[in-house]
């Protein structure tokens, strides 16, 4: 499927700011799954770009003189593919993603939460399947009540979130059966709002490669989904990181829109 | 005449038999001892107080509710060290940092020592001070620790043993230098009697390492320090000030187009190497810890970028990790083709089923670890651990065995000490500073010697009451 893509990010501040570094990750690479036909940043400064130890394009930009916002804005032609999703661009080892990090920390009510279905019959996928939908029936999808400083653990015992909480929780619990997994940051065609077109699901390593759920979405990721970057949590993949001196009072506004390519 | 006390036959004197002989290095250094009244010593080691308190030698310790600066006890009688017995501990210092340095690049490249099947990957990658963003990083002449702290003691058998290696920010070698400038001050006469090896070109060789690092002709090298709350700040100032280089702290740095530069007066100057005392996870918020205001945003794609050095290198910590600890020999073996000539203490792994029987049933004769701990908090010394001290540690090994270690509780050797009631063993380790460039492997003679002052005491810790001594090493 070929899919458009134009995902605007606007950071506005209330007081100017002096300086602002930020990594982004904001240009997704061509596998098995994705073939990037077109692609292009427009960002107020140059930025550097490389290759992080996950695999993921990055961009480095430093904006060094006072600035009121900051407007970045990510756009291409992208043609999908419903599987290939076994690709792995890192030369790491799958046990790096065992690790816990702060925000999927395994507490005990992630663990008793995997442990109830780790006992199921049924292959890897499927006894996954089904802690992804007990994740999604612990926690319904509601905007508004997390943030991105919100911990797997605290999203669950708070029994709400959005796709980022989903998949944070899911990976922890996975991590706690001994599955490496991993966040995975991206875009959805979702035909519905444009909320849910800057999306986030998760890989886990089974059997010698990585399988794919969307917790949110109940669904196995296919040629809706678009990757844009991995990694242990969704600090390490978010498409952008930033910090600032000065600029008091930001306000944030980022729109994705995904769409099915016509011609 | 000195009131001494004679140490035990149970452990190993530097300077004296139980008998009360002499070992033949501190022949002359007990000569003049007896030649000095206890009132000129007790003067001398007022003065030195005086001065180090001048001097600003001070430390704060972690968890003291006041913030007090502490001065670090010293202590003016020297640890001596035989021109041979540095020569070993040296070749086994260099042949050990060079094992370490290939393993850390083999861990974050090709894995070999893994495949080999020597190391369990599990134990490597799901360590908590393995650094992922590490992984194909291409550093210049693969030196990951250009200052590594090696700690050794040694044992009730008259052999030295590693206790542990240091290659994340060791620190202590202001210690060694100044307490020699101290010695200096205080007995110049003793200097003139002995041929003592020098250390005070150790600054020399460190930013001569340093810039060694570089791949850049003439580079810009820094000390990066968390601040003056920071409990070595001290250090990091007086090396700074001792290489001629600039203190910075993470604000004066910024990443631009993946080169880091300093803020001076005269403008943006780039910097090529960070002499950095900051913890991996502080180093840039936005690839570690988020919150860390102590760090340079965007450093660590520069670093990634080969555009500046970072000694030591990102994610050394995973090779000085008590988990790995008991892998050394095995990679001396493995990456250099070699026997260890340094000993490395046996331990249990507490992961290991077998490994943590054998712990929980010989919990009174050992010495369990944190893994992950430091500065000797989180350990027990099972000998002189009360009943309740066990238990808590039995009910520790219970709920996270793969979190401990176990070793055999080595009796450190003791050197004569001043102590209230006159002159007493006391129990002591040794730091020596092991500086790694592409070209070789170089140190000073000598290094930071810690001692218990409490009488007993197995715990060197400045942190925990511990002092220092000055290092000698007897040139032939």
């Amino acid at each position: 499927m070929k899919l458009t893509i134009c995902h605007s990010t606007r950071y506005q501040y209330a007081e100017p700011a002096s300086r602002s570094t930020q990594y982004l990750r904001l240009t997704p690479r061509s596998n098995r799954h994705q073939q990037i036909l077109a692609w292009q940043l427009t960002l107020p400064a140059p930025a550097s770009q490389s290759v992080d130890a996950f695999g993921n394009i990055t961009h480095l930009m430093t904006l060094d003189a006072p600035h009121d916002s900051i407007e970045l804005v990510a756009e291409g032609v992208v043609e999908t593919r419903p599987n290939g999703w076994d690709d792995d661009a890192s030369r790491l080892n799958p046990l790096v993603f065992l690790r816990p990090t702060p925000l999927t920390a395994v507490v005990p009510v992630i663990s008793t939460l995997a442990h109830e279905v780790a006992g199921q019959a049924g292959t890897v996928q499927e006894r996954l399947t089904v802690l992804s939908q007990e994740v999604l029936a612990r926690m319904p999808y509601t905007p508004g009540v997390t943030d991105a400083a919100t911990t797997a653990a605290s999203a669950l015992t708070l029994g709400a979130g959005v796709c980022q909480d989903h998949t944070q929780v899911f990976i922890a619990a996975c991590r706690s059966l001994g599955y490496p997994a991993r966040y995975v940051s991206g875009y959805l065609l979702s035909g519905a709002v444009d909320h849910a077109a800057s999306h986030a699901w998760a890989e886990v390593y089974a059997d010698g490669g990585w399988l794919a759920f969307d917790i949110s979405n109940q669904c196995t990721p296919d040629d809706h989904h678009l990757k844009l970057a991995v990694g242990l949590d969704y600090l390490d993949a978010c498409p952008v990181r930033g910090m600032r001196r000065g600029g008091a009072g930001e306000t944030m506004h980022a729109h994705a829109a995904v769409e099915q390519h016509d011609n | 005449m000195h009131a001494l006390t004679l140490p035990h036959s149970s452990h190993y004197d530097e300077m004296l038999l139980s008998s009360g002989a002499v070992r033949p290095h501190y022949q002359g250094f007990a000569e003049w001892l007896q030649a000095q009244t206890p009132e000129t010593l007790s003067r001398k080691r007022e003065e030195a107080n005086q001065r180090f308190h001048r001097v600003g030698i001070t430390f704060s310790v972690y968890g003291d509710e006041s913030g007090a600066e502490r001065l670090i006890p010293f202590d003016t009688i020297p640890r001596i060290l035989p021109a041979s017995e540095w020569r070993a501990l040296e070749a086994g210092m260099r042949q050990r940092v060079k094992a370490l340095n290939a393993f850390l690049h083999d861990i974050y490249h090709d894995h070999e020592i893994i495949k080999a099947g020597i190391i369990p990957a599990e134990q490597v990658f799901t360590n908590a001070q393995y650094q992922p963003a590490m992984q194909g990083v291409d550093l210049p002449d693969q030196i990951y620790a250009h200052i590594t702290g090696v700690d050794i003691i040694r044992h009730a058998d008259g052999h030295y043993y590693v206790l542990e290696d240091n290659l994340r920010v060791p620190s202590g070698v202001s210690y060694m230098l100044e307490n020699r400038k101290m010695m200096m001050r205080l007995f110049p006469e003793l200097f003139a009697r002995h041929a003592v090896g020098m250390v005070d070109q150790y600054p020399a060789l460190l930013l001569s390492t340093l810039r060694q690092a570089s791949r850049v002709e003439n580079p810009t090298v820094v000390v990066l320090t968390p601040g003056h709350y920071n409990s070595a700040y001290f250090e990091h100032a007086f090396l700074a000030q001792q290489m001629g280089v600039e203190l910075v702290e993470g604000r004066d740095l910024f990443v631009r187009d993946d080169r880091v530069y300093m803020r001076t007066t005269a403008g943006h100057k780039p910097v090529d190497v960070i002499y950095r005392r900051i913890d991996d996870a502080f180093l840039d918020p936005l690839a570690f810890r988020p919150d860390s205001m102590l760090g340079v945003p965007g450093l660590l794609s520069a670093y990634r970028q080969g555009n500046v050095i970072l000694a030591n290198a990102i994610g050394t910590g995973v090779a000085d990790d008590k988990s790995i600890y008991p892998y050394v020999p095995d990679m001396i073996r493995f990456y250099l083709g070699e026997e260890p000539l340094l000993n490395n203490v046996p331990t249990w792994q507490c992961r290991k089923t077998e490994d943590l029987q054998y712990v929980l049933e010989h919990l009174d004769e050992l010495v369990v670890k944190e893994v992950h701990g430091a500065g000797g908090y989180g350990m027990l010394i099972g000998p002189v651990a009360s009943a309740e001290e066990k238990q808590l540690f039995r009910d520790k090994l219970a709920t996270d065995p793969a979190g401990y270690i176990a070793q055999p509780t080595l009796c450190l050797s003791s050197c004569p000490t001043f102590v209230e009631a006159g002159i007493a063993p006391r129990h002591l380790d040794l730091r020596p500073f092991v500086l790694s460039s592409g070209k070789d492997i170089t140190m000073v003679p000598g290094g930071l010697t810690r001692v218990a002052l409490k009488a007993g005491s197995l715990v060197v810790n400045s942190s925990q009451g511990g002092g220092t001594k000055d290092t000698w090493v007897l040139e032939d």
